[in-house]
């Protein structure tokens, strides 16, 4: 069942249609991926979806109700460009963000320390925010966005600026938050990460959704006829085969379009009988990474719904 | 009416602006700098001249050298600080006299030579000669000596006795009484001391908090907090939390200023001269305060909106200018009323939005002002304050999420008319 429905979107500035009519839905208990380059639209999407901006037409359905302003009581949200102000403390600044959420106790002290806590920042709790670093700022923003335990979280960029160790905590954290029935949306243009964590996704490009549904089908889909392959060797030869309809080069690894996706197995022999050094070689395998790319530059009116 | 995220806000800006140390400072030191500014003054004016000066009057008149005498004697009985040389010469003798002390007036041996013509009996006008004519110190001390010198001269073998001739001398003054619907009093200065004073605060107030808003609001929209705010409140809520902040840190502000004057004039009413006693109403005071916070809210709103057009503080000086104009104006105004309260520009400037919210206090300091032009001034001032809070609203809500190109006037004025934001 799905939980948040935004139906024919759009928002203008001016001249400038940033949003041109998308519809997606985002089902309960997933991790959503709002992907696409910059400027594509995420942004004004995800401050629509935060009733910062008032959308010129359509409307967003929370539990099938139309959202107003209390609905950013629920919402924990990350901001790609992130801000806090330098000369208050890590745990004044943490409560100042429950209270204008509507939550002023105990509880949520105690909270804040246990999350201070998990990310090894107990000692910082007294300091000024000027005094940390960038990455442990990044953290207390973070930590900021879930400490009113909100039901929805719009992640934008969350993983910029974090060494790997972090990175994973954050993972674990958004995994965590997955388990205990919270819907998340997760906005980036780093392909890897939502590849990793994301259930569905609805991809945006040029103010309108190009992709949408759930990422396990979209792959299954746009892997149909697609081979991975590793190799050193020099694949020149494979551009007079009668097999290929296509191939990317991304310097040791190569993306190959089948004309027939049934003939990858003769399409490996082709290959070994030229003498390729195969060090991988998978059969219907796409990244997302590509998918983005081909829609991106073949843009298209056409919305590829993948139920 | 106050919602719990606005109490949030407005927490966060008390704690920050008026718990601060800079608060503080700022509030021990604007008065100390103007203490330390009048002193500096007083200093100067006290101390601008204490040099012994040597004075030489030649007389025409015959007969006048004893009167100037005496006057010089009764005058100048404890200061030293003048040595003068009183001659009678006949007219036609002055040019020579007069090149021969020549160089010692140009190397200020002699501070200064007046030269009193027989007709200046007549006419009571004297030629002085100097280095530096304009010395108004030497004027003010001698041209009474010579006007009283001649007084006693004209009026000698006249008959008169010497009362009379005091009489003479003496100058005209007034008894300033104020009238008013229900009395006539004795006019004192303490109210419109009062009302300048409550003026000037405003004025420093907007001037102050004014910039410290735009500041802060400059700041929220570079830091990007605003994006995390506006998830949380919108943008009506943090715009009136941030005003009310910054307005009640510069009524504390204000209060801390007044409380001193408030307690000396009530504990030490009759120790004070009656011209500094100050009679004001409770609803006068009432006003001040309401009017106070009236127009440092009107004007605190425009500072938010302006900040928020701008991305950086060099751009939001340099838009502030308009601004500032609209802070200045009314307050010039303000202060030149005080030769006529009721001259047209008085009256009208103390009715039209922002002039009035200056101009009208500094008139009720004055005069008592119609019920009906207080009356409209008030209104008038409301009225501002109800319309422009939504149109800077609208700018802030559009202008604080704008980054990127610097917006001219005729977006913004698109801004405002936007219907779907």
């Amino acid at each position: 069942m799905s939980v948040l429905k935004i139906q024919n979107l759009s928002k203008n500035f001016g001249k400038i249609q940033a949003v041109k009519n998308i519809n997606f839905t985002v089902p309960e208990n997933s991790v959503f991926g709002l992907i696409g380059r910059n400027g594509a639209g995420k942004t004004t999407t995800i401050r629509m979806l935060m009733n910062i901006y008032l959308p010129d037409e359509g409307e967003i359905l929370f539990q099938g109700e139309k959202i107003d302003s209390t609905f950013k009581d629920k919402v924990g949200y990350l901001p790609e460009e992130r801000g806090l102000y330098k000369k208050m403390k890590v745990i004044d600044t943490l409560l100042f963000f429950a209270e204008i959420k509507g939550i002023i106790n105990q509880k949520v002290k105690r909270k804040a320390f246990e999350y201070l806590e998990r990310f090894a920042l107990t000692d910082r709790a007294n300091s000024k925010i000027e005094d940390l670093s960038k990455g442990n700022q990044q953290k207390i923003q973070f930590i900021s966005t879930i400490l009113h335990n909100p039901e929805f979280i719009i992640l934008d960029e969350p993983f910029s600026g974090l060494d790997p160790i972090n990175t994973d905590l954050l993972k674990d954290i958004i995994i965590e938050m997955k388990k205990e029935g919270k819907i998340i949306i997760l906005s980036t243009h780093l392909m890897d990460y939502a590849e990793k964590l994301c259930d569905n996704i609805a991809m945006i490009n040029e103010g309108k959704i190009i992709l949408n549904g759930n990422l396990k089908e979209i792959k299954q889909n746009f892997a149909k006829g697609r081979i991975l392959l590793d190799t050193d060797s020099d694949l020149d030869f494979l551009k007079t085969s009668r097999f290929v309809e296509k191939i990317e080069n991304f310097g040791n690894q190569f993306s190959i379009k089948l004309k027939n996706e049934s003939e990858h197995q003769q399409f490996l022999l082709e290959l070994l009988n030229n003498k390729v050094n195969i060090t991988k070689f998978a059969a219907n395998e796409i990244s997302l990474h590509e998918i983005f790319i081909q829609l991106a530059e073949n843009e298209t009116d056409e919305v590829k719904n993948v139920k | 009416m106050l919602s719990n995220k606005i109490i949030g806000i407005l927490k966060r800006e008390l704690k920050d602006k008026l718990f601060a140390k800079s608060f503080i400072f700022m509030t021990l030191l604007i008065p100390g700098i103007f203490v330390i500014s009048i002193g500096i003054q007083v200093l100067i004016y006290s101390s601008e001249d204490t040099d012994k000066h040597q004075i030489v009057i030649f007389s025409e008149v015959a007969g006048l050298e004893k009167h100037l005498q005496k006057s010089i004697n009764s005058e100048l009985k404890n200061d030293f600080q003048y040595v003068v040389d009183v001659r009678e010469i006949p007219g036609t003798q002055f040019n020579k006299e007069f090149n021969s002390l020549k160089p010692l007036l140009l190397n200020n041996s002699i501070s200064a030579l007046i030269f009193i013509p027989k007709k200046a009996i007549s006419d009571k006008h004297v030629s002085y000669y100097s280095r530096n004519p304009k010395n108004s110190q030497i004027h003010n001390r001698f041209s009474g000596i010579i006007n009283q010198a001649i007084i006693s001269f004209y009026f000698e073998g006249k008959n008169l006795s010497e009362n009379d001739i005091q009489f003479a001398k003496e100058n005209v003054r007034y008894d300033e009484l104020k009238v008013s619907e229900d009395s006539i009093v004795e006019s004192g200065i303490g109210a419109e001391v009062l009302s300048f004073l409550f003026i000037f605060l405003l004025y420093l107030s907007i001037l102050f908090s004014g910039q410290m808003v735009l500041r802060a609001v400059v700041e929220e929209k570079n830091n990007r907090i605003v994006e995390i705010l506006l998830s949380s409140v919108s943008s009506n809520e943090l715009i009136v939390g941030k005003i009310l902040g910054s307005a009640i840190t510069s009524l504390a502000q204000m209060l801390i200023w007044l409380l001193p004057l408030i307690f000396i004039l009530s504990s030490s009413w009759y120790l004070l001269p009656p011209e500094l006693i100050v009679s004001v109403s409770a609803w006068q005071w009432l006003y001040y305060f309401v009017n106070f916070l009236i127009g440092l809210v009107t004007y605190l709103g425009l500072f938010a909106a302006v900040g928020s057009i701008f991305d950086n503080e060099q751009d939001a000086q340099s838009g502030m200018w308009p601004l500032m104009m609209l802070v200045m104006i009314p307050f010039f105004i303000a202060i030149s009323v005080h030769n006529n309260p009721n001259n047209s520009i008085a009256v009208s400037t103390s009715m039209i939005p922002f002039t009035s919210i200056m101009v009208m206090p500094a008139r009720m300091g004055l005069i008592d002002v119609p019920l009906h032009q207080f009356l409209i001034s008030l209104t008038v001032n409301f009225i501002t304050l109800i319309l422009i809070f939504p149109i800077t609203g609208k700018i802030y809500r559009i202008g604080i999420l704008q980054t990127g190109k610097k917006p001219n006037f005729k977006e913004v004025l698109t801004w405002i008319k936007m219907k779907n934001l």
